[in-house]
């Protein structure tokens, strides 16, 4: 119906009827560039709010999983059930005193936070959050992410750097080794999606996951890629440095890791960009191997109601991933070092390997045709 | 490695998720645990080692409280006409010495244990905040 989400604005204010007289008025005024830079604009501006909230409703859903399966109640005292505590929190860090250490690299302390928070929001432009729901369907959309989500590592390196504290740096070492090892079996097994779809670009991947098959199997890609999908899990939790993989941590051996040194609204930048990164890499997840935002008979809705309907299907299916994350978290203790680095390289790229070779094999045989 | 090739099944992952699954679904007997603290109170015991309180008309004024501290907390102050026992409670372990060396049993120890305050001098508890009138019994 729409490419993407700039359409969609344009037809809606079409619908309401105002486009073609603001369109003229800038047609006469020869500047018709200047309305499509606002409507990107408005679009990036949505965006902005919509991944603020989600960071912030993360934070806040973070704690309740946590208080639950530790029988706690979590934050109950600002807001109902606690649920203006990330407002409150930003308040905190906000008026807390920014400090940077005496012998740090001033520069690259203070770039490194925003250097991990940006590239957490840029993944969220080829992510289809529903039909025609896009920012830009990009052709390389996978490579895109994948790409862009290896920029992280640079940033944590910069900022346990420019700490000028040894455990900094260590975590920083640890995260940069931990995002590489796993980096690999992630995008191969990204790649065998791939050969399904013979498409980088993550609308095409979600439309070849629409329908079932013998009418209520749905066609995604969990039930072709069942070990695929194990280890892009593994591998994207690893890649989030969350529990069991928190390694650029480590609150037990190395304070805090590479955000040690950091205060205020510079560390805030850090957990936003972790619950950036959360959001995102589940959203990845869903798009790759849980069919996006399509769910079986969604062809039989008026079409009018189908953005509206496949935003939600997407967003419930990111947050049971998200869920997922989250309760995985709160249930195993944190590997040690070289159990995570062999578990990446000795079994997960080897397995990897190994799933991408049956599937080309299949795929050539005939077997999925 | 061996480590991995051990456990590949992950099969205590597999059973620590449903223990968590069920703590988040309160199957079985899982109360919440929380207390919440402003608003809710535990019961201290009741030989918590709170604050002190000095019976007004027991306490003599004997200074025995004071030389049996082994912080030097205690100091004996002139009060309206008599002598009390002032306590610094930012020095106090309420290790409840002068409790029991107080030979009027006129020195005790409350349940309170709220006693964070902003600045040091409101630490120092004069006998204006100590001292107690026991309800005589006829
Ligand atoms: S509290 Fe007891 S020990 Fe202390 S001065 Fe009074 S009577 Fe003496
Ligand atoms: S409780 Fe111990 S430290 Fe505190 S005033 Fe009494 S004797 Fe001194």
């Amino acid at each position: 119906m729409f490419a993407n989400a700039y359409e969609l604005i344009v037809f809606t204010l079409n619908y309401i009827g105002i486009y073609e007289p603001v369109n003229n008025t800038f047609k006469t005024l020869g500047i018709e560039y200047v309305l499509r830079i606002i409507i990107v604009l408005v679009e990036i501006a949505i965006l902005f709010v919509f991944a603020l909230l989600t960071i912030m409703f993360l934070t806040w859903m973070e704690r309740k999983v946590v208080a639950m399966v530790q029988a706690r109640y979590g934050p109950m005292v600002t807001g109902p059930r606690g649920l203006l505590q990330p407002v409150m929190d930003g308040v905190k860090l906000i008026g807390k005193e920014d400090i940077i250490p005496a012998k740090a690299d001033r520069w690259v302390f203070t770039l490194a936070p925003f250097l991990v928070f940006i590239p957490a929001l840029l993944i969220f432009i080829p992510l289809p959050f529903g039909e025609s729901l896009i920012i830009s369907d990009l052709s390389v959309g996978l490579l895109y992410l994948i790409a862009i989500s290896a920029v992280s590592p640079i940033a944590i390196l910069l900022a346990g750097w420019a700490s000028n504290n040894k455990y900094s740096l260590m975590g920083a070492m640890r995260a940069v080794a931990q995002d590489i090892s796993y980096t690999i079996p992630l995008a191969i097994s990204a790649i065998a999606i791939v050969l399904f779809t013979g498409s980088l670009s993550t609308v095409e991947i979600v439309t070849a996951q629409n329908g079932t098959w013998f009418g209520f199997i749905p066609k995604w890609f969990i039930f072709l890629q069942p070990l695929g999908f194990v280890l892009f899990l593994i591998a994207s939790i690893a890649e989030m440095g969350r529990i069991p993989f928190d390694f650029q941590e480590s609150e037990q051996e190395l304070v805090a890791g590479f955000f040690t040194e950091y205060s205020g609204m510079k560390f805030a930048m850090f957990f936003l960009a972790e619950y950036a990164h959360l959001f995102s890499v589940s959203a990845i997840v869903v798009t790759l191997f849980l069919g996006g935002w399509s769910f079986p008979y969604i062809s039989l809705l008026p079409a009018a109601l189908v953005p509206l309907v496949s935003l939600g299907v997407f967003l419930v299916k990111t947050y049971a991933v998200i869920f997922f994350a989250m309760w995985l978290r709160d249930t195993v203790p944190r590997v040690r070092i070289d159990q995570l680095l062999s578990l990446g390289w000795k079994i997960m790229i080897p397995l990897a390997l190994l799933n991408l070779l049956v599937t080309g094999f299949l795929l050539t045989v005939g077997v999925f045709q | 490695m061996t480590w991995i090739t051990k456990n590949w099944t992950m099969v205590g992952i597999i059973q620590g998720l449903i223990v968590t699954m069920k703590h988040i679904l309160r199957i079985g007997n899982r109360p919440t645990v929380t207390v919440q603290y402003p608003y809710q109170k535990m019961k201290v015991s009741p030989r918590f080692r709170g604050l002190h309180a000095v019976d007004e008309d027991a306490c003599i004024g004997c200074g025995i409280c004071e030389v049996n501290c082994p912080n030097g907390t205690i100091q004996i102050v002139k009060y309206k006409t008599r002598w009390y026992p002032q306590v610094n409670i930012g020095m106090c372990m309420f290790c409840g010495l002068c409790v029991d060396v107080c030979p009027m049993n006129a020195m005790k120890m409350t349940g309170n244990y709220e006693t964070a305050d902003y600045t040091r001098e409101s630490l120092v508890y004069g006998p204006d905040r100590l001292l107690f009138k026991k309800e005589v019994k006829q």
